[in-house]
């Protein structure tokens, strides 16, 4: 499989987040798989400022043009994309969130009907699996786990997939990579 | 009653969330002696005058548009910078609003668990969070179809004024409906192929010259 890390974690004095990726990452490559792993906060990442013009000015496209066209581009050619992030105030980062928002280029503006629910049509055939990596932080809970679990199993809808898991950094690498594998 | 509204829109002063605030706070401010000050967190340069406005308020409205299901990446880095205030004696007391663009408030109710949690998190009150769906394009509709949901919002506003509470009345209306009953998903199901419902984002398309374009796919391999 072609899998993409998005790498989240805010702080790069968190080394321990990042070696335990790096880990994850040589696993899954010495079981054949080729793995990305994008640092978030090195990239030159711009807000989304909602205007919409990756629907109605440049079609799949942002139209700022920063490094969310990489990550847009490393995503839909992935087959498993690994959401990973410390929980800051009860949620994934902010630097996560903000290359999350820029995912929108990725589907299409019509609407369609899923489950009974209004949502965005997809603009490609195929979308990665999605998984959650959260290191629980100081104050983090279990209530907060499930919290970001179900709005990622919510988003998986409008990201045309499913969410595999969540899993935690006090989890052993091998257990986080097996899951990997099974899918 | 003094009440601090930060508005989380990355569109800012031309957000949807906008409008709606200033229908709530028009009704906010019939009440004798209410003052307010609002802010708008896209402006990300101005996040220590943000926390400061949060540490010295009394009532705080944390306003914003959904994004992938949750709140956009602004507010939560607004959240984040408010980390050092958590369980600090005399915070605000907390309210939310959420807006959304599609019609039903189910999109809405994952994050609504998380800002109850973050309000406890802070050791805020919670006042509710007020949720309502539909708003995409509120800006561009005419009059006639928009009185109704600004009259509930300035009511909303007027009541919040008299009591600090969110009436729950009103608030139960606005999210309605949750979801779509099944008859009317079907009934959607072949009205979203139609012309008049693509309308709102061919047009736009055709303005930017943009419409052949539509599908494409510029990250394919």
């Amino acid at each position: 499989m072609k899998i993409t890390i998005l790498n989240g974690n805010p702080n790069a004095n968190n080394v321990k987040f990042d070696n335990y990726l790096k880990e994850l990452s040589d696993l899954l490559e010495s079981s054949n798989h080729t793995v990305t792993i994008l640092k978030l906060r090195e990239m030159d990442l711009k807000y989304c400022m909602g205007c919409f013009g990756c629907w109605v000015k440049t079609p799949g496209e942002c139209v700022v043009a920063d490094d969310s066209r990489d990550i847009c581009r490393e995503y839909i050619n992935s087959d498993f994309v690994l959401f990973a992030s410390p929980i800051i105030m009860g949620f994934t980062s902010a630097l996560l969130k903000k290359a999350h928002d820029k995912l929108i280029p990725l589907i299409h503006p019509y609407l369609e009907i899923v489950r009974n629910e209004f949502h965005h049509l997809a603009r490609y055939e195929k979308y990665p699996m999605i998984g959650l990596l959260l290191e629980k932080s100081k104050g983090a809970d279990e209530e907060d786990i499930k919290i970001i679990s179900n709005i990622y199993m919510r988003d998986a809808i409008n990201l045309k997939t499913s969410f595999c898991f969540t899993r935690l950094t006090t989890d052993p690498v091998e257990g986080v990579a097996n899951e990997i594998n099974r899918l | 009653m003094k009440l601090t509204v930060f508005n989380g829109s990355p569109r800012g002063k031309g957000s949807s969330t906008r409008v709606l605030l200033e229908h709530f706070l028009h009704g906010f401010m019939t009440a004798g002696g209410n003052t307010y000050e609002l802010v708008y967190l896209n402006r990300v340069r101005e996040g220590d005058k943000f926390v400061n406005l949060f540490q010295e308020a009394e009532h705080v409205l944390l306003a914003f548009p959904l994004y992938t299901d949750c709140m956009p990446a602004i507010v939560k880095a607004f959240i984040e910078s408010l980390e050092s205030l958590c369980g600090r004696e005399g915070n605000p007391d907390i309210g939310f609003m959420v807006q959304g663009g599609f019609p039903e408030a189910i999109h809405s109710r994952y994050v609504e668990k998380y800002l109850e949690k973050l309000a406890s998190r802070l050791g805020c009150r919670y006042v509710g969070t007020i949720i309502k769906g539909g708003c995409e394009g509120i800006r561009a509709r005419p009059a006639k179809r928009t009185r109704k949901l600004f009259e509930s919002f300035y009511q909303l506003g007027q009541i919040y004024g008299e009591t600090g509470l969110f009436d729950g009345e009103l608030v139960h209306t606005l999210a309605q409906p949750e979801r779509l009953p099944g008859l009317l998903a079907m009934l959607f199901k072949l009205l979203v192929k139609t012309r008049f419902f693509m309308s709102y984002w061919d047009n736009m398309l055709k303005e930017n010259d943009a419409y052949e374009k539509r599908f494409d796919k510029p990250y394919a391999r």
